[in-house]
């Protein structure tokens, strides 16, 4: 299956890392925009656009080792990483110094660690583990994660009363570094499913309905009228604008609901041919489903140009209220993080279709590969149970309650209870293999949903990161 | 087990242990907590927000099922008994054997066990004093400190670490038991309820949320409270000066923050909130005669009559927060001190005269200028309260104990192996006597396989300085 492939790679690789090229130059464009300022050279924002260009770079080269096959461009990633590491830690420490606390009291400081603890783990993970390939997975979200730095409000908020505590920094420091476990295990058991000899096509119709999901949740945006509803932004106060208590003014920018549609429809089209040809048991489909997924790349990238453009400087008419209102990236990260996360995973869904035998020959053996998930998952569990102890411990002096079934607090708990439930069966059950990798990806999703979903899509109260 | 129970006990008593029982029941409580987080609960919203969020009928069907306040509702609460009866069925049912494990330790192998133990390797040796006298020096270097098992005409060595680690999984769920124990105890006994305070008020009765109220046998006093902020006004610090009175002592003192309660009896009391009243506290003015001469300065509380001379007083009777003047009314917009406005009297006792005075001057309704005396305003100092959440929730020490046992538990669980060595003298089928060393862990088995490789080289070592064909190792169940 793979040698016919690489015939047809050639040219249509070129075409993809012109346009992956161009994309990613577009977003540290952009990013550069909000981040260039006069002054000290060292300030800040510069080490962490440094650190953004280094994790970029990394993530580009292990999509580079996907077009040509050569094992150096993976060393070279590596150093990548290494060196926005590096720029990473010097941002951290001149935050650090700056706010005269550890970045832990907003959403831009709490990122600015995430994405430090990952590319940390990550070198961990190459040394130690000795897998040299897990960086095309966990550089990504690094990189997504500093362009939303980039659009977040950053300035030195001093802390709040109920902020003022050790058990803000003991709370979060086991947060950051339990998820990152888990972002780890997620990494490692996507691995474990390579070697294990899970077919392509499995990965094509996984990653059809992992973006088709991320477009079903931003098509809840649409506007009957094919417009695409966005969060108003005030400009001056740099800020969401509110309506009332907790409730957002939102704003419709027209014809933009339609492009998201026909992407959406871009983006079912290989599962649908997949679903087809298994069907049909005809492997002319399959062909014409990673054709289609290279489409959907290029639509998907279509997309998130377009909605970058609109978003960044405009007045739109809301729905709500009278008159236009202003809207910026700013409103709409996760919209933003969503998007370039479903190209990612597409792109890495093509470096596997490429280069599967190349992977397979750099990567620890299946039963490897599942054993260190586990391990991995043996540290991230008691990481978690202490992060939601120390959150207790800290909510009963802050707030005289140790537990209020909060949505941050419960579904913390569910997380625990999905990685207890993945310990249960794996050690006196006996699953392991492909149950285990399974369980180890749903909790993956289940932190994701804990980190950003309860914040920006339950209902209601408390919205703190 | 309970071989005298009726075959339907004892088939709920092993659907009850079984872990499927247990994971059906962790998936059970996933669901309806997360329908507890997307669905909005009463305890936590405004009825109003409710009203707008649902239809009145898909209300009605949601509170009929409880789905608007999961995690009181009885079947949830069921549910969670369910839980841990099922973690107490299921370690009741495998305690036993553990228990095997840990109090009476296998020391001394026999052929049976010798020949089915995966990790074994034999070594020739020439007498079985010499053998065993290089095994123990061997393990000891290791850190394992062995014992000597006597047989009837010889002795083997048996070494172990860690035998706590067998009760680690018991450990970790009892300390599960512990933490929804504490859980119950507040359920039952425990109360939140609200008290504000303004400096000088003392006040011995909570708000609670059913609206009851609720005496302590104490009375908390507010000497003082206030607030910093930092230069561009986000809040830096609310604090309280708090005094417990008992029996009309004072017992003690405290000044509480955010983040830093007070207890006393067991009852905590944290700073919750912090505000101004709008009420006046003290306001001061420079009054100086409209005739001319020295001015003077006054401290004027609410409705105090101060005398600026033998003739005449004056006195706040009116202090409006947040005034606006509609129809040649002054009428108070809130109560945040935003546009403060005072009304005063100022009196002559000779003349009858009554001024009303108003800072601000408001035109049409001030007196200002009939007055005997110039009032300027110096300072205004408005009342403040102080909101405290008290609590009582006796049941947090099981709780907080339970984490520390868990804590403890889980590295039990995931780092701490129960690691056993035997080394044993035995005659091989060729009639030549071998020593036969076998390792067992109950966890990270590959982490120890290492070692016993490398026990048993350096035991061969020891050995036979002169290499001699090495008998076969690990990983065969083939032994001797």
């Amino acid at each position: 299956m793979s040698r016919a492939k690489v015939e047809q790679q050639p040219a249509t690789g070129t075409v993809l890392v012109v346009m992956v090229g161009l994309s990613i130059a577009f977003l540290l464009f952009m990013a550069f925009l909000n981040v260039v300022k006069t002054g000290n050279i060292f300030n800040e924002a510069n080490l962490l656009y440094a650190a953004l260009v280094f994790y970029a770079g990394a993530g580009a080269l292990y999509l580079g080792f996907g077009v040509t096959g050569t094992d150096s461009y993976i060393k070279f990633a590596s150093l990548a990483t290494w060196a926005g590491l590096i720029a990473n830690t010097a941002a951290v420490a001149h935050r650090w110094y700056e706010a005269g606390h550890p970045p832990f009291a907003s959403l831009y400081e709490m990122l600015l660690s995430f994405v430090w603890t990952l590319a940390a783990l990550t070198l961990v993970a190459e040394k130690r583990y000795g897998v040299k390939v897990i960086g095309t997975v966990t550089m990504p979200v690094a990189i997504v994660g500093v362009v939303l730095m980039q659009l977040l409000r950053s300035e030195v908020r001093p802390l709040v009363p109920a902020l003022q505590s050790t058990w803000l920094h003991v709370h979060v420091t086991l947060a950051m570094l339990a998820y990152a476990a888990c972002a780890l295990s997620f990494a490692l058991a996507m691995m474990f499913l390579i070697q294990d000899k899970m077919k392509t096509e499995a990965f094509l119709a996984a990653t059809s309905i992992f973006t088709a999901g991320i477009y079903t949740a931003v098509l809840t945006r649409f506007e009957g009228w094919g417009g695409f509803n966005v969060v108003a932004w005030d400009i001056e106060n740099k800020q969401e604008v509110f309506l009332s208590r907790g409730v957002r003014l939102f704003v419709t920018i027209p014809d933009l609901g339609w492009l998201m549609l026909l992407v959406f429809a871009a983006v079912l089209a290989p599962l649908v041919l997949y679903l087809w040809s298994a069907f049909k048991k005809n492997a002319n489909f399959l062909a014409l489903a990673n054709r289609a997924i290279f489409i959907s790349i290029l639509l998907q990238t279509l997309a998130l140009i377009f909605f970058l453009l609109r978003t960044r400087d405009g007045h739109y008419p809301s729905l709500d209220a009278e008159g236009l209102y202003a809207t910026s990236l700013a409103a709409s990260p996760f919209i933003l993080s969503a998007l370039v996360g479903g190209i990612f995973a597409n792109l890495l869904y093509l470096l596997l279709l490429w280069r599967r035998t190349d992977l397979e020959r750099l990567l620890p053996g299946a039963d490897n590969l599942d054993r260190i998930t586990y391990k991995t998952i043996c540290i991230a569990f008691p990481l978690l149970t202490l992060m939601i102890a120390a959150g207790a411990f800290w909510a009963n002096r802050a707030w005289g309650s140790y537990w209020n079934w909060d949505p941050k607090e419960t579904w913390a708990a569910i997380t625990w209870l999905v990685y207890a439930g993945y310990l249960h069966m794996r050690i006196t059950r006996g699953w392991r293999g492909r149950r285990a990798a399974y369980f180890a990806i749903l909790g993956f999703a289940v932190v994701m949903f804990t980190f950003f979903g309860v914040t920006y899509l339950l209902p209601g109260l408390h919205a703190y990161a | 087990m309970l071989p005298s129970l009726s075959s339907a006990v004892r088939k709920t008593w092993q659907t009850l242990s079984s872990i499927k029982t247990g994971v059906v029941l962790i998936i059970l409580v996933v669901i309806f907590s997360a329908a507890g987080t997307v669905i909005l609960q009463r305890p936590m919203t405004d009825p109003e927000d409710m009203a707008r969020a649902y239809s009145p009928a898909m209300l009605r069907f949601l509170d009929a099922a409880g789905l608007t306040d999961v995690f009181h509702a009885r079947w949830f609460v069921a549910l969670m008994i369910l839980v841990s009866c099922s973690i107490v069925a299921a370690s009741v049912q495998r305690f036993p054997n553990a228990w095997r494990y840990f109090a009476r330790p296998y020391k001394s192998p026999d052929q049976n066990f010798r020949r089915a133990l995966p990790l074994q390797a034999s070594i020739p040796i020439r007498d079985e004093e010499h053998g065993l006298g290089a095994a123990e020096a061997v393990l000891r270097k290791h850190g394992f400190k062995s014992e000597r098992i006597v047989r009837t005409d010889s002795f083997s060595l048996f070494s172990e670490r860690n035998r706590i680690s067998e009760m680690a999984v018991y450990i970790v769920h009892a300390s599960l038991l512990l933490i929804f124990l504490g859980g119950i105890i507040d359920a039952l006994v425990g109360w939140r309820g609200f008290l504000m305070l303004t400096p000088g008020k003392a006040s011995n009765q909570i708000e609670m949320k059913t609206g009851f109220s609720r005496s302590l046998p104490f009375s908390i006093r507010c000497d003082a409270a206030g607030e910093e902020t930092y230069t561009d006004g986000t809040p830096k610090k609310y604090w309280s000066k708090l005094a417990v009175v008992d029996n009309g002592r004072e017992v003690s003192r405290k000044e509480i923050v955010v983040n830093d309660p007070m207890v006393y009896q067991g009852v905590r009391f944290y700073q919750a909130s912090y505000g101004r009243t709008g009420t006046l506290d003290e306001l001061v003015l420079e009054a100086k005669a409209a005739t001319g001469g020295a001015s003077q300065q006054i401290s004027l509380a609410m409705n105090q009559a101060v005398a600026l001379d033998p003739d005449t007083t004056v006195q706040v009777v009116e202090f409006i927060p947040d005034f606006v003047v509609q129809d040649g009314h002054v009428y108070a917009r809130s109560n945040q001190v935003v546009n403060p406005a005072v009304h005063m009297i100022v009196a002559s006792k000779k003349t009858m005269a009554v001024v009303h005075y108003w800072l601000p001057e408001i035109p049409g309704i001030a007196e200002n200028a009939s007055s005997p005396y110039l009032l300027e305003p110096k300072d205004l100092k408005t009342g403040v309260f102080t909101g405290l959440e008290v609590s009582h929730e006796p049941g947090q020490w099981a709780v907080w104990a339970g984490v520390v046992l868990m804590a403890i538990g889980l590295t039990f669980v995931f780092y701490v192996a129960h690691l056993r060595l035997w080394v044993v003298p035995v005659q091989n089928g060729n009639g030549s006597l071998v020593l036969w060393v076998g390792g067992s862990a109950n966890r990270n088995r590959d982490a120890f396989e290492e070692k016993f490789k490398v026990l048993v080289e350096e035991l061969r070592k020891e050995l036979n300085p002169v290499s001699v064909p090495v008998e076969a190792e690990t990983a065969s169940v083939a032994g001797r």
